[in-house]
């Protein structure tokens, strides 16, 4: 219906101006007939609006991710030459799973994925619910356990670089004040990446804590009301009751946390000013770098990209599924 | 979201749009990225050797009335006295006699790091500065392939003859001459607090050999409350440089030699990984993991620390320093061991082939080799001219004695951590097995395993 009424007004203006008019209609018409039965209405009419900012994504976003992944199967090095694209093969990724250090890298890349994100979401949770029960100053609580994140890494890194240090540390006084300590946080592989999340967690809560109050606010207070007169406990109904019904904002918060953990490579640089982050902290973003711009091995280090973003990928790939079979997409 | 599930048809329209979109944009992405490659190679081709001459050849002919334009340069000194230097020498240059001016671009952070990376980048792109600071040496190599020659620069100048002989040699690769060297710092020193060493009761000028060296940080500890050796370790370069620093002291300049060039012997190279333990695990601070170098020597002025071992960079540091003064309140001995010897760093400009202004770029080279220019810069970095002609007579008692030592040293041997004596993955590897096995437990066995393997065989 729709596309007559458009036909008719077209044909008016085209034939009023030049003869092209019809045929350029018909060649027009005989490419958004079918196009538009295939992906539906108003498919070709509306692409003026979405085609030129998809084409411009398309290129400099999954253009480049391709471009990357070619690069990671060719052996490029240095500055010489240029990539040769007549001989791809899988070499760089096999040795990357048998570089000690890339596994190394992996493993904490995972450890902080998961740690980092459960430890933020869990105590932004609490902070939420504390917030939520109406107590005094609430704006000027929210406010500031928001404020970490408004923070940039340089600043944050550095001010946790003087709060583990070992002989003047706040965080060895506190230990030390319960009989603890002190640690070497930076200097004991042990320790040093369980520093960086603890950093990060600190950084990070505030955000997951304004999601969860978002989620804990558009929750009927009859919720509430119910659980209390069926007798449950704060504790129970919480359980029970509240966190049942935060499932989608914890999703949304974990994704985005994660993505942050896949790139952490911000904070660790400005820990120690360079790509080599303390012993036991390395992940692969930072080996990324230092295999690219430390060694020029151009097509290790797209490896390692590529392994990142299919990490990356398979954070973000079961939520955007998860969100298409509900319609949202 | 409730009227979305009102409209079924919006909805499935949008949801078939999902659906197309990674259909079409692969087929765009591939018709990107091979029109990419083709760029690329021509490019490449193109800047590999023929384009180069070409454009020389050109404006030599051209320049009636020698060059002019603007030569665009990068270079790493942000802060302190490397900012002040850089300034010294773009003034100098401005007041030299050349129609060329020049745009310095500095590029600070994360050491050279983040400079390396931007003309990584540049490079990369056949984008090139007209010239940029790094270290010459084997340190070139992975610049191979797009640094252009310097050789009538040199001819012209007579560098040879001006140059410090070891100059001559780690400017060229592959038979021409690639960079000019604007400055030296020295390696092997042993700054300390002089009223702390004094406190202890350590007379420092008898510190000849590493065992000495070691007696002395055990005086320290015994007899005062200060830290004996301070140590930046927030980065590896600080435990590689004092690595090298005790191999050259221990096993002299030979052994020192074999090494970096795959002959080491296991034996001098574990016996110095073991005397750096004994100093990492008994004489530097608890917090070392957490100092960065402005941090250490902080230690030093203030009186925390006796010792330090550092480029003579640092001594910018404490003359900067208020009421801190060379030899009444700091000192300098030679690192224990390495008498006779100057470790040797150089700061040089690379000129980079396929150069956007070549001929420009030729007279700052011709410049950064000049008396005029190595005396504006090195006063005030610290370090001191690669000329063996230049008068010392502008620079402070210390560098003066510096520069003595460099005209008299029986061995200038190459920096390990600076790019003059392996090859920059190398470097990346050492800095590798000291950050895995030698930042604490010290593992002695796999680090000199790991630093024999990580030297290639160069004989």
């Amino acid at each position: 219906m729709t596309e007559s009424r458009g036909d008719r007004s077209a044909r008016s203006d085209g034939g009023s101006v030049t003869e092209e008019g019809p045929v350029r209609e018909g060649f027009l018409r005989r490419l958004s007939v079918p196009l538009d039965r295939r992906f539906g209405s108003d498919f070709f009419e509306s692409s003026p609006f979405w085609l030129p900012p998809f084409l411009l994504m398309a290129l400099f976003v999954y253009g480049a991710i391709i471009w990357n992944l070619m690069i990671s199967l060719t052996d490029y090095t240095g500055f010489a030459g240029s990539p040769d694209y007549s001989n791809l093969d899988f070499e760089m990724y096999t040795q990357a799973f048998s570089d000690p250090g890339f596994r190394e890298a992996a493993i904490n890349t995972l450890i902080l994925l998961v740690a980092f994100t459960a430890a933020t979401l869990i105590v932004g949770l609490l902070l939420a619910i504390l917030i939520d029960r109406g107590i005094r100053f609430e704006n000027t609580f929210r406010v500031i356990y928001l404020l970490p994140m408004s923070l940039s890494f340089v600043v944050t890194a550095q001010f946790w670089l003087w709060m583990y240090n070992f002989n003047n540390g706040i965080a060895n006084r506190l230990v030390g004040s319960i009989g603890l300590g002190p640690y070497d946080y930076i200097g004991n592989q042990a320790l040093v990446l369980w520093a960086v999340i603890f950093a990060l967690m600190w950084q990070f809560s505030g955000y997951a804590m304004v999601v969860y109050l978002a989620g804990l606010r558009a929750i009927p207070t009859e919720h509430y009301e119910a659980a209390q007169v069926d007798g449950a406990s704060t504790v129970r109904m919480y359980w029970r009751v509240i966190i049942p019904q935060l499932k989608g904002a914890t999703i949304s918060a974990a994704v985005v946390l994660m993505v942050f953990a896949l790139k952490a490579f911000d904070f660790l640089y400005s820990l120690v000013s360079g790509y080599r982050p303390p012993n036991g902290a390395d992940i692969l973003a930072t080996k990324m770098v230092r295999e690219a711009y430390a060694n020029l091995n151009w097509s290790y280090g797209a490896a390692i990209a590529i392994i990142l973003f299919a990490l990356a990928l398979a954070v973000i790939g079961p939520y955007l599924y998860y969100e298409y079979q509900r319609g949202y997409l | 979201m409730s009227e979305l599930d009102n409209e079924p048809d919006i909805d499935r329209t949008r949801r078939h749009l999902v659906k197309a979109i990674p259909a079409t944009g692969l087929a765009v992405m591939v018709a990107g990225c091979a029109g990419g490659n083709g760029d690329g190679e021509t490019t490449t081709d193109g800047g590999d050797g023929d384009m180069t001459d070409d454009t020389d050849d050109g404006e030599m002919t051209d320049g009636g009335g020698g060059p002019s334009g603007t030569v665009e340069v990068l270079h790493g000194w942000t802060g302190g006295d490397g900012a002040r230097a850089a300034g010294a020498l773009e003034t100098a240059f401005s007041e030299a006699d050349t129609d060329v001016e020049v745009e310095m671009n500095p590029i600070g952070g994360g050491g050279n790091q983040n400079l390396d990376a931007v003309v990584a980048n540049r490079l990369q792109s056949n984008d090139p500065p007209g010239s940029f600071a790094n270290w010459p040496g084997p340190n070139l190599r992975r610049y191979e392939g797009v640094l252009g020659n310097v050789d009538d620069v040199w001819d012209e100048n007579d560098f040879q003859d001006a140059m410090v002989e070891e100059a001559i040699d780690l400017h060229q690769m592959n038979g021409s001459f690639r960079a000019v060297p604007l400055g030296s710092h020295r390696l092997n020193c042993l700054f300390y607090n002089v009223s702390v060493v004094e406190e202890a009761g350590v007379d420092v000028e008898s510190l000849t050999s590493v065992s000495a060296l070691l007696d002395a940080l055990d005086t320290v500890s015994t007899e005062t409350d200060a830290i004996p050796m301070t140590q930046a370790m927030s980065g590896t370069w600080t435990i590689t440089q004092l690595w090298a620093a005790v191999m050259l002291g221990e096993n002299g300049y030979q052994s020192y030699m074999d090494f970096i060039q795959g002959n080491g012997s296991e034996g001098d190279v574990r016996s110095a990984f073991e005397s750096l333990a004994t100093i990492h695990e008994n004489y530097i601070s608890d917090d070392a993991s957490s100092l960065d170098l402005t941090a250490s020597n902080q230690n030093i002025i203030n009186g925390n620390a006796a010792f330090i071992h550092q480029g003579n960079w640092a001594a910018g540091a404490f003359r900067n320093a208020e009421n801190f003064d060379y030899n009444e309140d700091w000192g300098f001995k030679t690192f224990p061991g390495t008498e006779g010897m100057y470790t040797l760093h150089f700061d040089s400009f690379l000129y980079p082939a396929d150069n956007p202004t070549p001929e420009a770029s030729k007279v700052w080279e011709a410049f950064v080799g000049s008396p005029e220019a190595q005396i504006a810069f090195n006063q005030f970095k610290g370090s001191i001219p690669t000329r063996t002609d230049v008068s010392m007579d502008q620079f402070g008692p210390y560098l003066q004695e510096t520069a003595e030592d460099f005209a008299n040293a029986e061995n200038r041997p190459p920096t390990l951590q600076h790019g003059l004596a392996v090859e920059s993955s190398v470097m990346t590897q050492l800095n590798e097995v000291i950050s895995t096995e030698f930042t604490g437990p010290y593992n002695v066995d796999a680090a000199t395993q790991g630093f024999l393997d990580a030297v290639p065989n160069m004989s």
